[in-house]
Order: C-alpha cells, then sequence, then structure tokens
C-alpha cells in the first residue's frame, strides 16, 4: 500500500512538471519530482529512493530536448546522497530539509549538466541563472510541499513520532526510578 | 530482530543497487548520445512512443485542470450572487467559453490550412502535447509523428511564422526544436529575397525568448521593425517563411557585422496547434574527391 502512494504521488509530480510549464513557464523551475525523491530519501527508503529518482529522472527526459538518461543518473545520485546522509546524521527536523533541498537541487543540476555537457549536447540555458532560479522554486515550494508529504506518506513519520514520545517518557521513567 | 537486519541488509545492498541504476542510467544515455551523432533517433522514439499516452493524458489534465481554476475564479467574482444564478452564469459561461474556444480553435485551423495555399507545401496539422519538462531545453511534443509522414529536421510553422524544425520522431508523436534554442540556426535575410542583399543567419538565444541575427554586414540598413524571413540556404527549412521582427539592432562598421535582435513572429510561449511542412530540400552534389592536394600527397606516397 505505502508503495502505491508513493507512485501515485510520484506520478502527480511528474504530471505537475511536465504541464506547469504550458499554465505558466516560470512554474518549470519548481523540481516537482526532486521533491518526492529528497523526501523518500529522507525516510531512509533506500531501495525506494532510488527506484524513484530513476523513474522521475527517465520521465521528464523523456518528453525533453536533453539526453536520455541524464535526469534519471542525476536523481538517482542525488537520491543516494541524501539517503546516505539520512541514515548516518539525524535530519528529522523540518527546518533541515531547508537546505537538503537547497543542496539536493545544486547536486541535481550540476550532474545533469555536467552529463549534458560532456555527452555533447549542452543545455540552452544558462548554468548559473537557471540553477539559481531552480533553487530558489523547488526550495520554497518543497519546504511547503513536505508538509503535504507528511500527511499522505506520513505512516513512517507517525509511528516514528510517536516512538519518540514514548522513549521520552520511558526515559523520564528510568531517571525517577534512579532518584528514587 | 529481523526488521533490524533487514534494515541492515538494505543498507549494506544500497550502493549496489546504486550502482547498477546509474550503470543502466549512464548506457541510455551513451546510447541516446550515439543517436545524437548519428541522427537516427531510434531509442528515443521508442521511449517517446511509450511516453505519449501519458503525454496526451497529462496535455488533457493540465487543460481541465486549468479550466477548473478559471471556472473557480469565476464562481469567486459572483460569489454576492444567490447560488441558482451562480450555476447558471457558470454554466452560461462554460458553455460560452467552449464555443469562443471552437471558434478560435476553428479560425487557427482555418489559417493553418492557408498555410499549404500561403508556402505551397504539403503539410500536417498537428497538436502540441507536452512542453519540455526540464528548464534546460526549449522543445515541444507535437501529436503526429513518422505515421504522419513526418521526417527528422522537416520545418515546423504557424500562421505566424516559423517555430523551429523536428529534431525526434517515433511513429506517433515527433520532438520539435524550437527556434529560440541556442542549438537552432537559420539561413536568413533581411526583407524579401532577391530585393534585399542583407543576408545572414539566425540563432536562438535560449530562455530569452529572442533570436539574434549575425554576419549582416555593417554596411547594410537595417532597422527596428524590419522582417526576417527564411532564405533556404541552410539545407532544412523551405525560402520564404517568415522568422520574425527585428526589435533591437547594435549597429556594425565597414568591418563589423550589425548585431540584431528579433522577436519571432510564431507566439512559442502559446503554441496550440502547429503544421509540420512536408518539405525535403534538394539534393545538393556531393564536393568533388579530387582535390589539387589530396593528388599531391598520392604522388608523395607514390614516390
Amino acid at each position: 500500500m505505502p508503495q502505491f502512494k508513493t507512485a501515485a504521488v510520484l506520478g502527480i509530480a511528474i504530471i505537475l512538471q511536465l504541464s506547469l510549464r504550458e499554465a505558466w513557464p516560470p512554474l518549470s523551475y519548481i523540481d516537482f519530482p526532486l521533491i518526492v525523491v529528497v523526501y523518500i530519501a529522507l525516510q531512509r527508503e533506500a531501495w525506494q529512493a532510488l527506484i524513484v529518482g530513476t523513474i522521475a529522472g527517465l520521465a521528464i527526459d523523456a518528453p525533453s530536448g536533453g539526453l536520455l538518461g541524464a535526469g534519471g543518473f542525476s536523481k538517482t545520485l542525488t537520491a543516494y546522497l541524501i539517503y546516505f546522509a539520512a541514515t548516518r546524521i539525524n535530519l528529522e527536523n523540518a527546518l533541515l530539509r531547508i537546505p537538503i533541498l537547497a543542496a539536493a537541487t545544486l547536486i541535481d543540476g550540476a550532474i545533469y549538466f555536467f552529463w549534458q555537457r560532456s555527452l555533447g549536447n549542452p543545455p540552452s540555458a544558462p548554468f548559473v541563472q537557471t540553477i539559481s532560479y531552480s533553487l530558489i522554486g523547488t526550495t520554497t515550494v518543497g519546504t511547503f510541499a513536505m508538509y503535504l508529504l507528511d500527511s499522505v506518506l506520513s505512516e513512517q513519520v507517525s509511528l516514528r513520532r510517536q516512538f519518540a514520545s514514548r522513549r521520552r517518557v520511558a526515559r523520564r521513567g528510568a531517571s525517577s526510578l534512579k532518584r528514587r | 530482530m529481523a526488521s533490524s537486519r533487514t534494515q541492515k541488509e538494505i543498507r549494506q545492498r544500497a550502493p549496489i543497487w546504486l550502482v547498477m541504476l546509474l550503470f543502466a542510467n549512464l548506457i541510455v544515455m551513451a546510447f541516446d548520445a550515439q543517436e545524437n551523432f548519428t541522427k537516427q533517433n531510434v531509442f528515443k522514439g521508442g521511449v517517446q512512443a511509450l511516453a505519449s499516452p501519458v503525454q496526451r493524458a497529462t496535455s488533457w489534465v493540465s487543460g481541465t485542470v486549468g479550466g477548473f481554476y478559471r471556472q473557480l475564479n469565476n464562481f469567486g467574482s459572483t460569489a454576492s450572487e444567490n447560488e441558482r444564478l451562480t450555476r447558471q452564469l457558470a454554466v452560461t459561461e462554460l458553455e460560452l467559453r467552449k464555443a469562443q474556444e471552437a471558434v478560435a480553435e476553428n479560425g487557427r485551423l482555418r489559417e493553418l490550412l492557408n498555410l499549404k495555399e500561403k508556402t505551397g507545401y504539403d503539410q500536417v496539422a498537428a497538436r502540441v502535447i507536452a512542453r519540455d519538462g526540464s528548464v534546460w531545453f526549449n522543445t515541444v511534443t507535437i501529436s503526429c509523428g513518422s505515421s504522419s509522414g513526418i521526417a527528422l529536421n522537416m520545418p515546423v510553422v504557424t500562421p505566424g511564422g516559423l517555430v523551429g524544425r523536428v529534431i525526434a520522431l517515433s511513429p506517433w508523436t515527433a520532438q520539435v526544436m524550437l527556434i529560440t534554442d541556442e542549438k537552432a540556426a537559420a539561413g536568413a535575410i533581411i526583407g524579401k529575397l532577391g530585393e534585399s542583399g542583407a543576408l545572414g543567419s539566425v540563432r536562438g538565444l535560449g530562455n530569452s525568448g529572442l533570436v539574434e541575427m549575425r554576419y549582416v554586414s555593417g554596411l547594410q540598413k537595417v532597422s527596428t521593425g524590419d522582417y526576417i524571413m527564411t532564405t533556404g540556404q541552410d539545407g532544412i527549412y523551405p525560402p520564404g517563411l517568415t522568422v520574425g521582427e527585428v526589435v533591437e539592432v547594435k549597429p556594425g562598421t565597414a568591418t563589423q557585422p550589425h548585431q540584431i535582435f528579433i522577436k519571432p513572429s510564431a507566439r512559442l510561449d502559446q503554441l496550440a496547434e502547429v503544421a509540420v511542412l512536408l518539405y525535403r530540400p534538394p539534393q545538393r552534389p556531393a564536393p568533388e574527391h579530387t582535390l589539387p592536394n589530396v593528388d599531391k600527397t598520392k604522388v608523395v606516397r607514390d614516390k
């Protein structure tokens, strides 16, 4: 069931990414699939994060003028790097999502640009300007979108919160016993 | 215990999955890059054929969602009215909008049909079903492909003017590189072919939405508002297609060409229907290989 939810959320993100540019071109600077990839990687779901990264990247690459696979590569690697950081550092704090999203946008954009350029298909958009707009758009929208994702894909989050509160209660209990 | 072991296993296997997925993406990229080089586009065409139903669905969803939001706005403006009147108004507006859209679409399609008379080439009318999902490129996907007779490099136009050319194909869709893309270029002239000597080439300027015309002699008279047409000398576009209008000129000198900025006459930010001209450029004779210097090397080798 969680996999279906993840697939549905990813599908919506891809549809938004492909259709919002028609409504208002600057909206394309918001990388919705990347927000979903970062969210799943932060949940420490390695397998899901990697697969979602690959699928999201390839889905955006298919109708794009860029090389097929460049987006898949960059999003998969970004997903792993965030998963790797999340398993070693405590990134549960909601405020930490802002720098993580910003870093993910930078890494994803830089890897994508690198592959396009090195395989002879340089993007038409200027690197610094595009990545700056993308950073602002994705980080701003992503911070709020992650709260929305919390409510949709929140089984694990709520479980963790429950355990955290139980642990706190247990710790207090143990310390009070010691005092006695 | 079992779950922690699973977590440990997952953590241990994650790098292997990562390497496998990255390798798979790399292979796909290498294939695509090679196809870009050989201009075959079989692989990307296949993927686009698979993705086309999704793109059509996406296009439909975006249209419907846009309509829904427009309806919401209309409801907001008539909030003070009573419920019955609001409903009636919404229904009437919806019908009116549909009728207006139908009339507008009819007009656009009529203009596309008239294009055949204007240009003299057979054409295939198509809808724009997707725009580039990434911010890095300027391409659109249209609803007709090789099964409709479209081939690579065929010019794409609207009644307004030149849009771009076909760069990838599947049986049911085609990918079009817009003239504003930095990699797009065309041979062009200011004014009419045969009447003006201001020849040059136009090239996209990326996301600015403008096109730059280069190599026009600084001695030629150019002013804002002049029209730019294709010359047909690039071997892709037929002569006489409108590219756009000059919006800015940085004057050159006797030894330096003008720097000319052009606004494309086709409304590239609001593309809905386009026409692909079934134009095949005339074959050029192959260059002669027996050049004098080649003969010289032969002579040296023989010695």
